[in-house]
């Protein structure tokens, strides 16, 4: 973990706990969770307990304490995406992938989240994909898009290899 | 210079310095309004629920906890209605059947009138009624532990689970715990969940007098306004 | 652009931008709405813009991106101005015709135009199709001709004209008693008297007050928020300029959910805007007026949507209610005087002022005037963002604007109101959408939400999910919301898996009822609403469940099967190499069979098969 990261995050907030929230929003976009590190250094930048940071950092979705799968697959379990049939498609990810939402799986490729509603409902069920929406998805698209999803690594990994 | 105002409760009419709220000015007389999670001298966060009464205003009355609802001119509140004898009734229901493998949980469950729990039981450790955090950050100043994750995932713990160096040891996180009385012979057995029948003296003054003391445990270890100066 | 030193210098600015358009002979709007994005509208966009370059058509035509329309379903959308033609499900490849047939020469597309399923004709212009014609959009309508990322535009269009007037010439006193006798009421889901919270605010003791604009919309199914403020972020800050000057307010926030970037972006973009232009900030326009806004982000959590949880988000805190024995209007944001509204309520604001409160309360019902925003979704042919006149009815939203149900299939209900709402069944449907109407039927507008649900919809199972989603986002700290829920939805749990009693019932209702009566904030108060009224209008179905141990919908996993019908399989296989679980045997061309013991009902088959073999029993 770069300490220079967190100085820059830090700036022009040291000292202010109702900074907390962004401040941790900016760590999650850096390092990609928030690491025990970090929670030490902005208790000790703000001045807020650290039980408090570690309890923000816990209570809120948007942060993960652990780090994310490569791919984070996001379905939408919202209402709409619901009567669609989005419980489906998370029961198909999280067998498909053999891990529960939260969890990554053990090659580090992906990780299954749920959210409460993306909001784009006229055209669910939606499942985010690294930043894009893939929308009136089904279990079978869903296994089509982890498919090459799994395949793109094996071929990064060896163009990598190649070079 | 403190300000006293009258507070109507129950049809009594109750003098209290302004500032207090309507649960401590009722224990102060000595009336009995069931609580677990408020602490004489700790913050109170209305968190249990158990000690709502219905505050009349306008004729209308709302349901809200008294540790919250602080004391006002001619208020006036009710602690014993049938409605809110049996909501009480229903939540400590919730409680006992959560953790009831402490005798401070099943006295409060007898005290609110619960004689049959209509749920399976679980045997869960912590009720997250807060006294240990609020004693922790309160009267220690220490920090040492506080609430974490959120909704059915919410316990108290230390940052990142591991006790830090500033915990004081005082233990009062410890002593101030409803869990910490265990019932007898400890944890339920599988097929004999029940509600603890040792507390048998409590249950017949809970029958015959719904809205009076019972000398509950809770109140003996934990401060309960009956028993200062006892 | 240089800083508005008055409001002079504000018409000015505005006569010289429309001065400056006027060699614009054509406005191509492309939607970058939430909905449009998901269909891939940025490559329309993409497309579209270099056409036009390349045709060196860059200072004669008008490129915009607005936010959403509201159909979602056909998108993307463009609609161009003059004639109001309407495209829709465009793709890239379409770009260059749309230049060169229509922008150019006036020519009308017919295969992307759209096509009424009625009638079997195209329909020209966007006025005409039924889905915007039984609509009322005073709002919506507002960014059809708006880039969110061009103040610029704004101004053209007529913004930051209500602004000028409340500060020469109105007192807040008369500002509120406006907002007063329209009878604007929250849009936000408590539908609150919006002109008394104001004056309590402006009442209530303290130099240093807030306003708060409420961009968390939790309610899952529900987008309006979104729509507008990402499609028109200025109309809503001008509302809120609008609410500090009234109730004395130097500093305000828009606090907007985690799960809407673009809406973050657009929002902070807008701000910059106007800071620049000097609409925020210190003495606006010359006036003694100052007043600043800043953009706060949630962290993923339904809970913060409300009033007391949300200002602890502000505050950098987690986001656990407070009991509300006094109002945040009173003790609020760090203990000060507080106004918070909705996104809708304050988009609400300028047009009152400009217009007139009579002008707006002669829409709508007794009491619930204006419009409101719903987002129409589910199981129906026309889903999107609509925007209906308060007494409107719910058949009149679900059949003339919904285009009734999708797949033929015959619609059961409709679900208001988010979480906190309720399900209404078919014989309600004459019911207007109007606050009190609905909440005396058991339900809400809420937010606007609106899921419509067919007959393959279980209703217990709806049920299941809002308790299922409430468990998730209560905040735990209260006893009736973090166990009350635990066990309602354990109930349910148990009936959706066949092991239901009648007795369990009236536990549920009782238990509903303690919940609602007892818990800490509106999460947990409103909590019972799904199951109450999934109870009171769908009774049957839950019989079925406990008596017959049968889900009629055919959604309980445990109380279905996955059967393949001999008559229409083809023997094509393509189910067997789909099914994960290996339940499915066959030979070419001879009917398959599903082994019901391995069978997980994920639904890969379903979804896979072309001839409509697998029925669920």
């Amino acid at each position: 973990m770069q300490p220079q990261a967190l100085d820059t995050i830090m700036e022009g907030r040291r000292s202010q706990p109702n900074q907390l929230i962004e401040v941790l929003h900016d760590v999650q976009q850096n390092y990609g969770y928030i690491p025990k590190e970090a929670i030490e250094s902005v208790s000790q930048g703000l001045g807020v307990p650290l039980i408090e940071v570690y309890r923000v950092a816990s209570f809120y979705k948007a942060f993960r304490l652990k780090p994310s799968g490569k791919n984070v697959l996001t379905m939408c379990t919202g209402t709409a995406c619901h009567v669609r049939g989005s419980h489906l498609l998370l029961d198909h990810a999280t067998s498909q992938l053999g891990i529960k939402p939260g969890e990554v799986t053990p090659d580090g490729l992906f990780s299954v989240e749920h959210v409460n509603c993306l909001g784009a409902c006229a055209l669910g069920p939606i499942v985010a994909e690294n930043g894009s929406y893939h929308r009136h998805m089904t279990p079978a698209k869903l296994r089509k898009l982890i498919e090459t999803l799994s395949r793109q690594k094996t071929e990064d990994a060896h163009h990598a290899k190649a070079q | 210079m403190l300000q006293y105002v009258n507070v109507n409760i129950d049809g009594a009419t109750v003098r209290a310095p302004r500032g207090t709220s309507v649960l401590d000015a009722a224990i102060e007389y000595g009336i009995c309004i069931p609580h677990l999670c408020h602490v004489p001298n700790l913050s109170d966060i209305g968190a249990c629920r158990l000690c709502i009464v219905e505050h009349v205003v306008n004729g209308r009355s709302k349901v809200t906890t008294s540790c919250t609802l602080n004391v006002e001119e001619g208020m006036v509140v009710r602690t014993n209605t049938d409605k809110i004898r049996r909501l009480r009734h229903n939540l400590a229901e919730l409680l006992v059947a959560q953790a009831p493998n402490s005798r401070a949980i099943q006295d409060i469950a007898l005290r609110c009138g619960v004689k049959e729990v209509r749920y399976p039981f679980r045997n869960e450790d912590c009720v997250l009624c807060g006294r240990c955090v609020r004693v922790c950050t309160e009267i220690w100043q220490a920090r040492a532990i506080g609430f974490v994750g959120r909704g059915k995932d919410r316990h108290v713990d230390f940052p990142f689970g591991i006790r830090p160096d500033f915990c004081k040891q005082c233990g009062n996180c410890v002593q101030i715990c409803p869990m910490t009385i265990p019932p007898c012979d400890g944890p339920m057995k599988p097929g004999e969940e029940y509600l603890c029948g040792k507390c048998e003296s409590q249950l017949m003054i809970a029958d015959e007098t719904p809205g009076s003391c019972v000398w509950c445990l809770l109140g003996e270890g934990f401060g309960c306004g009956r028993y200062v100066g006892v | 652009m240089p800083r508005l030193n008055s409001y002079r210098e504000l018409e000015h600015l505005r006569q010289r931008l429309r001065e400056q358009r006027q060699n614009i002979t054509t406005t191509v709007m492309v939607c970058g709405g939430p909905g449009c994005q998901a269909s891939h509208s940025q490559a329309v966009i993409d497309a579209v813009r270099s056409e036009l370059s390349s045709q060196g058509l860059d200072n004669s035509v008008r490129l915009c991106v607005t936010g959403c329309h509201g159909f979602c379903e056909q998108g993307p959308v463009i609609v161009i101005e003059p004639g109001n033609i309407f495209y829709c499900r465009v793709s890239p490849e379409d770009a260059f015709e749309i230049v060169y047939q229509t922008v150019m020469k006036g020519e009308v597309i017919e295969r992307l135009l759209y096509e009424d399923p009625v009638s079997g004709k195209r329909i020209r212009t966007e006025a005409e199709i039924p889905f915007y014609k039984a609509q009322d959009q005073q709002l919506l309508s507002k960014h059809r001709m708006v880039d969110p990322h061009s103040i610029e535009d704004y101004i053209v269009a007529g913004g930051y004209a209500a602004l000028p007037r409340v500060l020469n010439g109105i007192s807040p006193e008369e500002i509120i008693s406006e907002i007063k006798s329209a009878g604007l009421r929250g849009r936000g889901g408590g539908g609150f008297p919006t002109g008394r919270k104001w004056a309590e605010c402006m009442e209530a003791p303290g130099d240093e007050k807030y306003v708060i604009c409420n961009a968390d919309e939790g309610d899952p199914g529900a987008y309006m928020d979104r729509g507008v403020l990402e499609g028109n972020p200025h109309l809503v800050l001008e509302g809120m300029m609008i609410g500090a000057r009234a109730i004395g307010a130097r500093k305000g926030y828009i606090y907007v959910r985690n799960e809407y970037p673009l809406a973050v972006k657009n929002s902070r973009i807008a701000v910059e805007q106007a800071r620049e232009l000097g609409l925020l900030g210190d003495n606006i326009l010359g006036s003694s007026f100052s007043f600043d806004v800043d953009i706060a982000r949630g962290g993923g959590a339904f809970v913060c949507g409300e009033s007391t949880a949300l200002m602890a988000s502000i505050e950098g805190k987690v986001g656990e209610p407070r009991a509300k024995d006094v109002h945040t209007v009173v003790d609020g944001l760090y203990h000060k005087p507080t106004t918070l509204n909705n996104v809708e309520t304050w988009a609400n604001v300028p047009a009152i002022v400009l217009n007139g409160s009579s002008w707006f309360a002669s829409k709508g019902t007794k009491r619930s005037k204006g419009t409101k925003i719903l987002s129409l979704t589910g199981r129906i042919k026309n889903t999107g963002l609509v925007e209906v006149a308060m007494g409107t009815s719910i058949r009149e939203v679900v059949f003339d604007i919904g285009g009734g149900g999708a797949n033929g299939n015959r619609i059961k209900a409709v679900q208001t109101g988010g979480p906190s709402g309720g399900c209404l069944p078919l014989d309600k449907f004459d019911l207007a959408v109007d606050f009190d109407v609905l909440a005396e039927a058991g339900s809400m507008i809420g937010s606007g939400g609106m899921v419509v649900m067919d007959e393959e919809t279980c209703m217990v199972d709806v049920a299941k999910y809002f308790l299922t989603f409430l468990q998730d986002e209560s905040c735990g700290k209260c006893v009736p919301c973090r166990l009350g829920i635990d066990r309602m939805l354990e109930i349910i749990t148990d009936i959706t898996e066949g092991r239901g009693r009648m007795e369990q019932l009236d536990l549920l209702e009782e238990l509903a009822d303690t919940v609602s009566q007892t818990a800490l904030c509106g999460l947990g108060k409103t909590a019972p609403n799904p199951v109450l009224s999934t109870l009171r209008y769908f009774r049957p179905e839950y019989e079925a469940h406990i008596k017959e141990k049968k889900c009629p919908a055919g959604v309980c996993k445990a109380l279905i099967t996955y059967w393949i019908d001999p008559d229409k399989c083809t023997g094509c296989g393509v189910c067997i190499s789909g099914c994960v679980h290996e339940a499915i045997t066959g030979e070419k061309k001879q009917p398959h069979i599903i082994d019901a013991q391995l069978c997980q009902k994920c639904g890969i088959c379903r979804s896979e098969c072309k001839f409509d073999a697998i029925q669920v029993v």
